[in-house]
């Protein structure tokens, strides 16, 4: 009778342990398959790379923990002031110089502090990229040979307007998201999504909206999207593409919606797909910061 | 050809573990999606299988009833289902409840968890926990949906969401292991649900089939249809000692003797196993009652 009672209590437990011993290979299984994403070129490239992102991820870091008031730098950056080829450190203090008077002395003070590790980080990030200057070009063969599902874009907005991968290219992120009719958590994000387009706008981005419901022109699902769009306020481009394009295939294997991606200048997918609406607070600031990662990693690039 | 009968009704009521095997087999057909963490799409996921058995497991062959009756229910498109409302009732008056003892994945798992040896607890002194299963379909599967909907009509699928254990086996575990992107997106609604599965596993170890006597919205509406469905059980008066072995072998606690086809009757078979005089036997459109072959022969007609 004891042992029964203890194998009970054991068995429980073991389901219980499951649970979290699932989520702990979880973390771990992210991280593997980030790490093999990447896992593309020379291995020399892949340490570089890997430098690469903990100095850019330094700097974001810098950004993120004085957000308050690099927010409101980067609001008053002008897009052409920036000098491609200077450091990007420069144009940071360019900026700041000229809008002097609308920051406080505290605030200053931290900026020009977080200007100078930023041009120490940038010194390095430019010494390490020259290295890779040949190991990039490899790089780029490799990445063309997976290509993106983006790399070959086309599709049609609802009012018949082509679209091609210029689409991208336009902007420094564009937000894609996957959504159908009848998903209420779709459904529900919709006007939050035209919130986040609006802000992002200036910054360099756009949202896109890829309705699997509306594929290869079904009119009937576009006009029931479009319906429903209205009514939710949501005025942000949606497209409708061909369900055997590669983007079509992409979406097809999306098992949970609504579900977010960045895609950038380049037709690249950028970071882990988001999963869940983003009227959940959480889940707008986690992909604002992405699209913050990604804008900025842009503007260093150029 | 009596003779015979009986015989096959034993036999039948042996294999039954078998047969709920081969079910759940093949209701689960794509097994190779669990390692992808994928789910099957095509054609025949549209139509319904007679058992619980979640449409989001990624080796799922077909729809689930309750899951798809929601689903309709609550899209803005449409109020009533009338195709599953037909197949409930069609499955319904054809076999009743021998779904839950013979085809139900979920009351397989339960009865094979209830093989794990311990102490038993019968549930005769628990009747009135009956009429929950019945208080669950009116509102969770029917009224929450219908009513609790958003600005355009959407309702979410309460019973789905918020209940079902099953949803939570076959769906949210195997899918968020094979699939790091909705690994990513779990939250406290899985953690609450996991709670659910945990708690039935318990009980289903402690009591026979507890979600199906309590729970089960499914096998409410099956039950509805027992007294009259066209597969049923017989027992036979004049072979009938009234020992009473019946009743006391029946683990969902029915008087056989007084209600052969009770609402709650699965069908096991226990009570044909154990009557000593063979005067208990399965009948499909009951040999013995031509008045029933004849409204058979008259809706066909129709």
């Amino acid at each position: 009778m004891k042992t029964k009672r203890t194998f009970l209590s054991i068995l429980t437990l073991c389901i219980a342990l499951l649970f979290t011993a699932c989520s702990g290979k979880g973390t771990a299984d992210t991280e593997k398959s980030q790490n093999t994403k990447t896992e593309s070129g020379s291995k020399s490239a892949d340490d570089s790379d890997s430098k690469l992102n903990d100095l850019y991820q330094q700097e974001n870091q810098i950004f993120a923990d004085h957000e308050d008031v690099w927010n409101k730098a980067f609001g008053m950056m002008s897009k052409s002031a920036a000098d491609p080829n200077g450091n990007y450190a420069d144009s940071l203090a360019d900026t700041v110089e000229s809008n002097k008077e609308s920051f406080t002395d505290d605030e200053l003070k931290t900026l020009t502090a977080d200007i100078e590790t930023i041009r120490k980080i940038e010194e390095q990030i430019a010494e390490i990229e020259k290295k890779n200057t040949g190991s990039d070009k490899t790089d780029q063969k490799n990445s063309s040979k997976d290509a993106s599902p983006f790399k070959n874009f086309s599709g049609q907005d609802y009012d018949g307007n082509s679209v091609d991968e210029s689409l991208f290219s336009k902007n420094a992120v564009t937000v894609i998201n996957f959504w159908f009719t009848g998903c209420k958590p779709c459904v529900a994000e919709l006007s939050k999504l035209n919130e986040l387009n609006d802000a992002i706008k200036s910054m360099g981005g756009e949202v896109v909206g890829i309705n699997t419901e509306t594929f290869d022109g079904n009119k009937t699902a576009i006009k029931e999207a479009k319906t429903i769009l209205e009514k939710q306020g949501a005025k942000y481009r949606n497209l409708s593409i061909d369900s055997s394009s590669d983007a079509g295939k992409y979406a097809s294997d999306i098992m949970a919606f609504p579900t977010t991606i960045l895609v950038d200048r380049n037709g690249n997918i950028v970071g882990d797909p988001m999963l869940g609406g983003i009227d959940n607070q959480d889940n707008y600031d986690t992909l604002m910061k992405q699209i913050q990662s990604v804008i900025d990693a842009d503007s260093t690039k150029k | 050809m009596d003779k015979k009968t009986k015989l096959l009704s034993k036999k039948v009521a042996r294999i039954r573990g078998w047969i709920q095997a081969i079910a759940t087999l093949l209701t689960n057909i794509h097994i190779s999606n669990l390692l992808k963490g994928k789910i099957y799409q095509g054609k025949i996921k549209t139509v319904c299988v007679p058992g619980l058995n979640c449409y989001s497991c990624p080796a799922a062959t077909g729809a689930c009833p309750i899951g798809a009756f929601q689903a309709v229910i609550g899209s803005s498109r449409f109020k009533f289902s009338y195709y599953i409302t037909g197949f409930f009732i069609l499955l319904g008056v054809t076999l009743g409840r021998f779904i839950c003892g013979f085809l139900c994945p979920f009351g397989w798992f339960q009865d094979l968890l209830h093989k794990i040896p311990g102490k038993k607890f019968s549930t005769a002194r628990l009747k009135p926990l009956r009429y929950l299963k019945y208080i669950i379909l009116i509102v969770f599967v029917i009224l929450l949906p219908l009513f609790v909907t958003n600005s355009i009509g959407m309702g979410d699928p309460f019973f789905c969401k918020y209940i079902c254990p099953q949803g939570v086996l076959e769906g949210a575990i195997p899918l968020s292991l094979g699939n790091t992107a909705i690994r990513s997106a779990l939250g406290t609604l899985f953690s609450f649900k996991c709670l659910i599965l945990i708690t039935v596993v318990v009980l289903s170890i402690l009591f026979y089939r507890p979600f199906c006597k309590w729970i089960c919205p499914l096998g409410a509406i099956y039950s509805l249809f027992n007294k009259i469905s066209f597969l049923n059980i017989k027992v036979e008066g004049s072979k009938c000692v009234g020992c009473n072995q019946c009743s006391k072998a029946c683990k969902m606690d029915i008087d056989v003797c007084k209600t052969p086809n009770h609402p709650e009757c699965i069908r096991c078979g226990a009570c044909i196993k154990a009557c000593p005089k063979d005067a208990i036997q399965y009948q499909f459109l009951g040999k013995t009652c031509p008045k029933k072959e004849q409204q058979q022969s008259t809706i066909t007609n129709r």
